[in-house]
């Protein structure tokens, strides 16, 4: 029955839109979808004469549109115009608050009814064209872990990206600026070091594991010191851990710099008890050391200064045998009864036991002794030449192997040409063939081969189907945030991607392989701009890193066991499970959850289902000091809708605070001015209530029923423009689940726009709504709505490069200034 | 990871911790000798530039206070006048300081934040339509096409924090908000907030001599490569990409052109410090960190430009260390409430006091017939005026710097109403020696100054 014509498409969006109401076209017969036709016709027609009219007409022309100047038989004629009109009306954004409003039904019905009009004329109305692009600091990382197995943090390599609607993989928007290109020839440099490992290596001392600016440990010298660490050795208390990567095998030392980095500082408290401290490298014990107790609580109190570097030597240049790679350092302490402690008071931050509160520096290597094979290694070194005839031949096989993945193409012996001058210049050098090596990797990641990638540009107005290998390239990069693996590359050079059986089983392997990962932290943390929890810094003493931390934890683990284990879309908003540990869990007042790892529990009260209950959602919609409603309802209205709120107009004077010798008030309290000022009240009326309805939440995710400042109850109730009357984040998810098609929409526009590299455009959303439609069968799993992507014309094919700034349709900038982005104030998170 | 960054060498460099707690500040004051060869050598003046923003405006006199309440303005005209409360720590400055009354950004009008860092130095209304950056140079560029070529690096673009913000950032994109300098139309510079990449952008790579030399051959040789291959794409490409890749091509020409004078870079009479670990968590000592960076390449001749983001536009940060526990943008939407103005002053003169120490230590600095401030011209201001209300109309706006001579402060200039900021640009350019006609929608020279 969903292939037997628009008719039966627009019968079944009604029958999804109005689930609660009584619908009209539930029987899936011909004319029944004919009589449902024209009665959306006719709500169409009415409601714009009657309600949009008003404003938007060749008199007033608010927002530079007057539809009494467009043919309302036919919307398919203005797909621009009537493709903004189905956001603003989905987020129920237009009419404005406070203006009349249609009901529900008729919203409903307009929207299935335009739709269904769009869609049906929607052939041949263009493809979306994608530009020469750059690698992001966040695929080059992705890469340089798939290439050559070496981390990188790309925040601390190369400068910030500019982010399109939080994405940074926008093609548009990757300029490269002088700056980059510095930072991005180093970075290259380092990595392909770092890689192969230094065949003459430096001495050298690096600190890590420190609480700025170290390995990103949210823990030294805080209360986690004190218990066993989740992912530590069983049987141990606190500690530090980090990777470091040695460049070469030999001795190293380790060092705490000084008294206060093991607790025997000024106030030398923590030598008051005896502990054992332990060095493992990958999680084997190196070295063991005894620290605290009478004699060196008597020598620092004795010996001051002295006596304290006395006890940090002996936890000092500490020799440990590594071999060349990256490895992971723990330094933890043996963990002991409490009792021995003679100071059980204090909170336990004064416990008379040692805890580390600063990282370790490792110095090295001390008699290097060559290189033994790092997981980089094997990577790289796919030959090794027992002698020195073999070193050409086995060095062109590495440039070979490894320009093909990098450049994603076949490699020509032109390319090898150039390439083989690097390797010659650096086989020159004291390192010889370790050298040659290292100085062609930094070639091959340094040419623009591997930094830009391309889409051929079909003829003018015309597009073309994309060919294997960039077919290749662009789902990868989609998947996994990096280029194709060996297999992908050897699917296309045969030609054979792009055959539709073939196509689908990759998909199905890629998502199963650990570096669709990244459709998690790359893709949904973007969207729900969870990789900026950092930002937000409450003032809360009872807050810390750890718990930042655990909301960043309990986001990715969430997400991934929705998107990656196959679930519906859906679950995201109505998962009853969460993952938690049992700090987290004490935040969430769920009981019984023992132990700082993290499992997965089941959530008996059903405000905390799915995303609106996460922590890491409440935080990144608060301010230091308190939540907000206005935040947590544009993110609702922009994130999960996918209806972005217009910007205020400018001269607005937002006052909203409590003013002097007034008495105190909720932020709810103050928000009532958004519902009496007409200006505010026309985005405020639609944005405001959705965030209401969550002040149950604190802004570190915590339930409360009182306001801890005004001491006044939580008031929760908000009513929504259409009347829908909310009372908790459980009728919020339920209002926005309502629409069975409505949240997969949403994730369908982000992901594809994720997919493409580009804004998506007017012309694009049949082809987005056709996969949302396909994947209701499968009951939209993320899965089926990245089946539905990689098989749409908007991701097969790539359309004319437009020099200009025009859309492809010059008709789009007659009402560019219908949505507010057109009008150049992107949407402003106002404040409250 | 910050292995990754962590440098090498223990014999040369001992360790500097990042935690700010052992960091010494001003740490960077040791590498800079009290007079430098380069210093002394001053037969041609070596002006510099610097453009110092502040987001979210000033308190001023537009609020529903009036004059009662306003730290930002001079009072008295000319000569008489007496700095606002918000500039008290440039008093021992003063004639350097020029403040203007009535200076108008149409440029920004309407946008509330989004616009505001970037055409704060364009005085250009972006083409916000357009499907990526789409503005015009900015002042600091055009300084620095000018003035920048005798450095290495022709300007620095540095902030103190991510630029990147959801209160102004969000949406269709950052091209606006994440950066107040472009170097083209679709050029918008990236901001560095990491001080580590600051310095390692100044003083270059490589612990001895000869490793920096065989570095620079090395980089010379990829840049050839880069050169070779980027032509062989761009026969591959269509129109619109050819001119993308142009662009990647004349940012490798000017990497070329930095690897040369990179070459003559003459650090003898500098003692090189250790590299500062990464961003600081102590955002007190990030600021103080980024000023020290700033006035360190002046010092050295590292650079002549640099444009300060002095903290994110829309930015959540709080200013405990101040007494401030509010976030800085919700704050500045103030609402006329007393305190939370005197809240949001206190910000501002906090941000104030750091430029005056700068000040302090680039006027203690001598090289030739003068100070590096004698030798300087600086803008210090924000492209709002009124947070509550968004609005650009006074902004806050002073110049500092003796210019060469060409700029005498000590006065308050009181402009004819609305005078466009571009104005300001137009003439700093003149003061400069730069000649133009227009600058941005700039009516003319500020004959005043």
């Amino acid at each position: 029955m969903r292939k037997s014509g628009t008719g039966f498409k627009y019968a079944l969006m009604s029958a999804g839109a109005c689930l609660s109401l009584a619908c009209f076209a539930l029987s899936a017969d011909a004319a029944d979808g004919q009589q449902a036709v024209n009665a959306g016709a006719k709500v169409f027609n009415d409601t714009v004469t009657n309600i949009c009219e008003k404003c938007h007409n060749s008199t007033d022309w608010a927002g530079s549109l007057a539809m009494d100047t467009l043919d309302l038989r036919s919307p398919g004629q203005d797909p621009d115009v009537w493709e903004k009109a189905v956001t603003k009306l989905s987020g129920r954004l237009m009419p404005p608050a406070g203006e009349k409003q249609p009901s529900q039904a008729d919203v409903d019905a307009l929207v299935g009814y335009l739709e269904t009009s769009l869609d049906a004329s929607a052939k041949d109305r263009g493809i979306g064209h994608v530009p020469l692009q750059r690698l992001s600091r966040t695929e080059f990382a992705a890469s340089m872990k798939g290439l050559l197995g070496v981390d990188v943090d790309p925040k601390q390599v190369l400068p910030t990206e500019i982010e399109v609607d939080g994405f940074s993989n926008i093609a548009g928007a990757l300029s490269t600026s002088p700056t980059f290109m510095e930072q991005y020839l180093s970075a290259v440099r380092r990595v392909a070091q770092r890689a192969v490992g230094e065949p003459v290596p430096k001495m050298a001392s690096v600190f890590s594991g420190g609480g700025g600016g170290g390995g990103g440990q949210a823990g030294p010298g805080s209360p986690t010191q004190l218990t066993h660490k989740d992912g530590y050795p069983l049987g141990t208390r606190g500690g530090v851990s980090f990777t470091h990567v040695f460049p070469a095998d030999g001795e190293y030392r380790f060092n705490f710099l000084d008294g206060d980095s093991i607790d025997a500082g000024l106030y030398p408290r923590g030598m008051e008890t005896a502990a054992t401290l332990v060095i493992l490298v990958d999680g084997k014990e190196v070295a063991r050391r005894e620290i605290g107790g009478p004699d060196d609580l008597a020598l620092a109190d004795r010996d001051g200064p002295k006596g304290r570097t006395a006890i940090v030597a002996k936890v000092s240049g500490i020799p440990v045998q590594v071999t060349a790679g990256s490895h992971t350092v723990t330094a933890t302490f043996i963990e002991r009864s409490w009792a021995q402690s003679n100071d059980p008071t204090g909170g336990g931050l004064v416990s008379g036991m040692p805890i580390i509160r600063d990282g370790i520096q490792v110095v090295g290597p001390y008699t290097p002794r060559g290189l033994s094979l790092s997981a980089s290694r094997a990577k790289i070194f796919i030959c090794e030449p027992k002698q020195e005839a073999e070193e050409r031949p086995c060095a062109e096989k590495i440039a070979r192997h490894l320009a093909t993945q990098a450049f994603r193409r076949p490699v020509t012996d032109a390319d090898l040409k150039w390439l083989m001058k690097f390797y010659e210049s650096g086989r020159a050098e004291a390192g010889g063939f370790d050298s040659g090596v290292t100085e062609l990797i930094t070639a091959v990641l340094s040419s623009p081969d591997f930094l830009y990638r391309a889409i051929s540009s079909p003829a003018p107005g015309e597009s073309r189907p994309l060919d294997d290998l960039e077919l290749a390239s662009r789902l990868s990069f989609f998947l996994w945030n990096q280029g194709p693996d060996a297999e992908l590359l050897a699917l296309a050079n045969k030609k054979q991607l792009s055959e539709p059986a073939v196509l689908d089983a990759q998909v199905a392997r890629m998502l199963k392989d650990p570096r669709a990962q990244s459709l998690v932290s790359d893709f949904a943390f973007s969207w729900l701009n969870f990789g900026t929890l950092d930002q937000i810094d409450p003032l809360d003493r009872t807050f810390n890193a750890g718990m930042r931390a655990n909301f960043e934890t309990e986001a990715r683990l969430f997400l991934s066991s929705v998107l990656l284990a196959n679930r519906s879309v859906t679950d995201l908003l109505t998962a009853d499970y969460t993952f938690v540990n049992d700090s987290l869990a004490r935040q969430y007042g769920i009981p019984g959850v023992l132990g700082p790892q993290f499992r997965k529990v089941t959530l008996k009260d059903e405000n905390r289902w799915g995303l609106l209950g996460k922590g890491a959602l409440q935080l990144r919609t608060s301010y230091a000091d308190r939540t907000s409603p206005v935040l947590r309802g544009e993110y609702v209205l922009d994130r999960l809708i996918g209806t972005p709120p217009s910007p205020p107009p400018p001269g607005v004077v937002t006052d909203l605070s409590v003013h002097e010798g007034q008495p105190p008030s909720t932020v709810r309290q103050r928000l009532e001015i958004h519902r009496t000022n007409p200006t505010c009240r026309a985005c405020h009326g639609v944005m405001d209530p959705l965030g209401i309805a969550m002040e149950n939440f604190d802004l570190t995710g915590r339930w409360r029923t009182v306001d801890s400042v005004s001491k006044l109850p939580i008031d929760p109730v908000a009513t929504l423009s259409s009347g829908i009357v909310l009372r908790s984040p459980s009728d919020l998810r339920r209002y926005l689940t309502r629409r069975p098609d409505q949240f997969p929409t949403t994730v369908t526009k982000r992901l594809m726009m994720y997919a493409l590299n580009r804004e998506l455009e007017y012309y694009d959303m049949p082809q987005m709504r056709k996969i949302v439609r396909d994947a209701a069968a499968s009951n939209y799993t993320f899965a089926s709505l990245i089946t539905g992507i990689v098989n749409s014309d908007a991701f097969r094919r790539q359309g004319p490069d437009v020099k200009s700034k025009k859309a492809p349709d010059a008709r789009a900038l007659k009402t560019a200034s219908l949505d507010a982005r057109d009008t150049g104030a992107t949407p402003l998170r106002q404040e409250q | 990871m910050a292995i990754f960054l962590t440098k090498k060498h223990l014999s040369r460099r001992t360790f500097l911790r990042g935690s700010g707690v052992a960091l010494a500040l001003p740490f960077l004051d040791a590498m800079v000798p009290a007079a430098t060869a380069l210093g002394q050598t001053a037969a041609a003046p070596k002006t510099r530039a610097g453009f110092f923003y502040l987001p979210h405006g000033a308190i001023m006199n537009n609020t529903v206070f009036g004059k009662e309440v306003d730290a930002w303005s001079s009072t008295g005209k000319g000569a008489d006048f007496k700095l606002g409360k918000t500039l008290a720590s440039l008093e021992p400055y003063k004639k350097y300081v020029t403040t203007f009354d009535n200076i108008e950004n149409l440029a920004a009008g309407g946008s509330v934040h989004t616009l505001n860092p970037a055409t704060w130095l364009s005085c250009v209304h972006p083409d916000t339509a357009a499907k990526g950056a789409s503005m015009s140079i900015t002042l600091d560029q055009v300084i620095a096409q000018h003035l920048g070529q005798k450095t290495a690096l022709p300007s620095l673009e540095v902030c103190s924090e991510t630029t990147i913000q959801v209160a102004a950032c969000g949406g269709a994109g950052c091209y606006y908000a994440s950066t107040t300098s472009y170097a083209g139309p679709n050029s918008p510079l990236p901001m560095e907030y990491n001080p580590r990449k600051v310095f390692i952008q100044l003083m270059g790579e490589g612990d001895t001599k000869a490793e920096r030399e065989a570095l620079l051959r090395k980089n010379a040789s990829i840049l050839d490569m880069i050169t070779d291959r980027a032509k062989v794409l761009h026969n591959e490409l269509g129109p619109g990409d050819q001119a993308r890749l142009s662009d990647y091509l004349d940012t490798v020409r000017e990497i070329e052109r930095r690897v040369t004078m990179a070459g003559t870079r003459d650090l003898k009479g500098v003692n090189v410090p250790d590299a500062p670990v990464g961003e600081l968590e102590d955002f007190d000592k990030q600021v103080r960190l980024m000023f020290d960076l700033i006035a360190l390449s002046f010092q050295a001749d590292l650079t002549r430009i640099a444009s300060y983001v002095m903290v994110a536009e829309g930015t959540n940060r709080t200013y405990n260390f101040v007494g401030v526990p509010d976030s800085f943008h919700p704050v500045s939407h103030h609402s006329n409430d007393k305190e939370r103005m005197r809240r949001l002053m206190v910000i501002e003169r906090y941000h104030m006091e750091r430029f005056a120490d700068f000040l302090k230590k680039l006027a203690g600095t001598n090289e030739g017939d003068g100070s590096i401030l004698d030798h300087s011209l600086f803008l210090f201001g924000s492209n709002m005026s009124n947070s509550n209300q968004h609005d650009n109309y006074p902004l806050p706006e002073i110049l500092v710097g003796g210019a060469n001579g060409a700029h005498v402060g000590g006065k308050n200039l009181v402009l004819p109403a609305r005078t466009p900021l571009a104005n300001l640009h137009l003439t700093i350019l003149s003061k400069l020696g730069i000649k133009q006609e227009k600058f941005g929608n700039s009516t003319g020279l500020l004959t005043e100054l």
